[in-house]
């Protein structure tokens, strides 16, 4: 099981949470950890989200990004542990 | 809208519909939707009434499938709104561009489980593309129009718009302001073009494997190009038939589970795998290690996460088709590939001499596909008969060919033939359905009646849930559980009580005259097709199996 940290940027919408964490969920990811914050000034909300998994993390990143609210995903290498082969 | 009445947010959306070019809706009123059913009766749109609101929805499918164009459904809040559900995700896995409205309690009462409230925004994460919920008026302008933008934007699907009977009723100013046109937060181009035509260039097996996406992205004319100035021999998924002309030399039909032989043996062989707008599909792969084992890929989609999902890409190429596809066009010399392919599928042609007097569904179906005029449109159910369709139909273009492909969903067929005859009232609609799955929706024979729609119906009767009750006997030991059908009740009469005119055939010899009869008939007509409950679907790869092991028989 490698565990990965994820920062993702979105706009403040609605159900924008929940979405992620169907998303996560359904895309066979564990949820270890969350913590969001929102920019009042330009409504844009910071979420750090520790996930674990034996699938790879592109594929994750790649539904969240999916997702019309989303601006952008990337992993944090510094806080990712990966199991090695 | 009439001047003597203010604007409500009911209007507002029929008025933002019109500015979209709907001109037909597909909806069941109910409680908290009726100020949206008040304002109906003063607009332009034409608004069909379901029996239900699943058929509701698989209408507004097969409209938006068959048309081309964003297909729109509403319903009520509570059940109203959960029966749009497998509609909707019926939509998000065939990527189809449907607008969904609801009902919502007011406001105030939202979060108290008032009467027929549910949380229909919560429910419709998993099965839309994007959903909205407008709790303020000033919102719902915008709202709707993004509804629209993200329906046909990249991948398309469906989008669902909660509004509260207060919005419905409060008083709006339209302000005409139109959505700003969607940011791609991918980065393109992920397109490795010169390691495409490396791989196209040096192959000298390849094969092209074509999806659904060809038509969602219009691309049909891009992909028939490319296919015939390369000379590549091509395969189709079940979504994707329609996009190369059944008749091109070098086409050898649909792969996967109960694909041709010809088309799985030659994508087993193959070195090169051009797979354009289709996601490697487990019903199209089999045992994904096994698929096309020797093959590179490269892989032309919208959806960055359709790329390396279930088979890596060695060029993924990643943009619209339409302009990426022709980057890759040109002659190749594979002609001793061409001359294999081209035996496998003369080794493994469709045989229709079925021995004895009763009825051969595929013979029905090839027959009534040599018959039938030209643009009609077939929409399926689920199951035996969907892949008989799929096998033995010929079609010249995908929204000619409306069935149930990632979801599977049995109720499918007739209330999309209903959509799709709306949306072409002047090509012949034909519903292809099974005695299991017709069931499944059949309240909406009263919407053919209603509104006099002259949908033709295939009904092929096993009595059995013919595809469970194939793979009983195949992979459970015979031991039939719960597929026994055989307490039908009488279609002819069933039809006949919602004045659809119907007849029953038994024997091969009355099939020709039965097919002319239904086509020649103005309205709708429903064919009644008994056949042997034992027959099977041929070929079958068996579940956790390479598609060169595929069954022929039991």
């Amino acid at each position: 099981m490698n565990n990965y940290k994820l920062i993702i940027m979105t706009d403040d919408k609605q159900v924008v949470l929940e979405r992620i964490l169907q998303v996560t969920r359904y895309r066979g990811f564990l949820i270890d950890g969350i913590t969001a914050s929102v920019n009042n000034a330009n409504n844009i909300a910071t979420i750090e989200l520790m996930v674990s998994s034996d699938r790879p993390i592109t594929l994750l990143i790649d539904q969240i990004n999916k997702l019309v609210d989303i601006k952008s995903v990337a992993v944090d290498n510094n806080a990712s542990q990966l199991c090695s082969a | 809208m009439t001047d003597s009445k203010p604007l409500t947010g009911g209007g507002l959306l029929f008025n933002v519909l019109e500015q979209h070019g709907v001109e037909h809706i597909f909806g069941y009123p109910g409680g908290a939707i009726m100020p949206i059913y008040d304002a109906l009766v003063d607009s332009n749109v034409q608004h069909f009434l379901c029996r239900h609101e699943q058929g509701a929805s698989f209408s507004a499918v097969g409209y938006a499938r068959a048309s081309g164009k964003v297909g729109v459904c509403m319903a009520t809040s509570g059940p109203g709104a959960t029966n749009l559900i497998t509609g909707l995700a019926d939509a998000l896995a065939d990527s189809i561009p449907v607008v969904a409205i609801t009902g919502q309690v007011p406001t105030a009462a939202m979060g108290s489980d008032a009467f027929q409230e549910t949380d229909i925004f919560g429910l419709s994460l998993a099965c839309t593309k994007h959903s909205f919920q407008v709790t303020n008026i000033d919102d719902l302008e915008k709202v709707l129009h993004q509804a629209f933008a993200i329906a046909l934007e990249g991948r398309q699907g469906p989008v669902l718009v909660d509004i509260p009977k207060d919005i419905q009723i409060a008083a709006v100013e339209q302000t005409f302001t139109k959505a700003a046109s969607l940011k791609n937060k991918v980065k393109l181009p992920l397109a490795d073009i010169t390691k495409a035509l490396d791989l196209l260039t040096n192959a000298n097996k390849p094969i092209l494997y074509v999806g659904g996406g060809v038509g969602m992205a219009n691309a049909i004319d891009e992909v028939r190009d490319f296919a015939n100035k390369t000379g590549l021999p091509s395969v189709s998924t079940l979504k994707g038939l329609g996009a190369i002309n059944p008749d091109s030399e070098h086409y050898i039909g649909m792969l996967g589970m109960h694909g041709t032989k010809a088309a799985n043996l030659a994508v087993h062989d193959c070195d090169l795998l051009i797979a354009v707008g289709a996601r490697f599909d487990d019903r199209v792969t089999g045992k994904l290690d096994q698929f096309a084992p020797d093959a590179k890929v490269i892989h032309f989609d919208i959806d960055t996460a359709e790329i390396n999902k279930r088979r890596i890409a060695d060029a993924p190429i990643l943009g619209d088709l339409k302009e990426n596809l022709p980057l890759l066009t040109m002659p190749l010399s594979i002609q001793s590939w061409q001359a294999q392919v081209q035996q496998m599928k003369d080794d493994c042609a469709w045989r229709y001499d079925h021995p004895g007097e009763g009825i051969f569904a595929p013979a029905v179906l090839k027959e009534t596909s040599d018959l039938m005029p030209e643009n009609t449109c077939v929409t399926t159910d689920v199951g035996q008969h969907q892949m008989w369709a799929a096998q033995h139909m010929d079609f010249d273009d995908p929204s000619n060919f409306l069935t149930s492909g990632s979801m599977g969903t049995m109720g499918f067929g007739l209330p999309a033939a209903i959509g799709a005859q709306i949306s072409r009232p002047h090509d012949t609609v034909i519903a292809v359905s099974g005695d299991g799955s017709i069931m499944m929706n059949v309240q909406e024979l009263a919407t053919i009646k209603r509104y006099q729609i002259p949908v033709k119906i295939i009904l092929i009767d096993n009595a059995k849930l013919g595809m469970v009750r194939q793979w009983q006997d195949l992979f459970f030991d015979g031991r039939l559980s719960e597929t026994d059908l055989s307490d039908n009740p009488d279609f002819v009469m069933l039809a006949t009580a919602f004045d659809i005119k119907a007849k029953q055939i038994t024997k091969k010899s009355e099939v020709t005259e039965a097919i002319k009869e239904m086509l020649d008939h103005d309205g709708a007509y429903l064919l009644q097709v008994k056949i042997d409950a034992k027959d099977n679907v041929w070929p079958l790869v068996p579940p956790n199996s390479a598609n060169n092991e595929m069954m022929e028989s039991a």
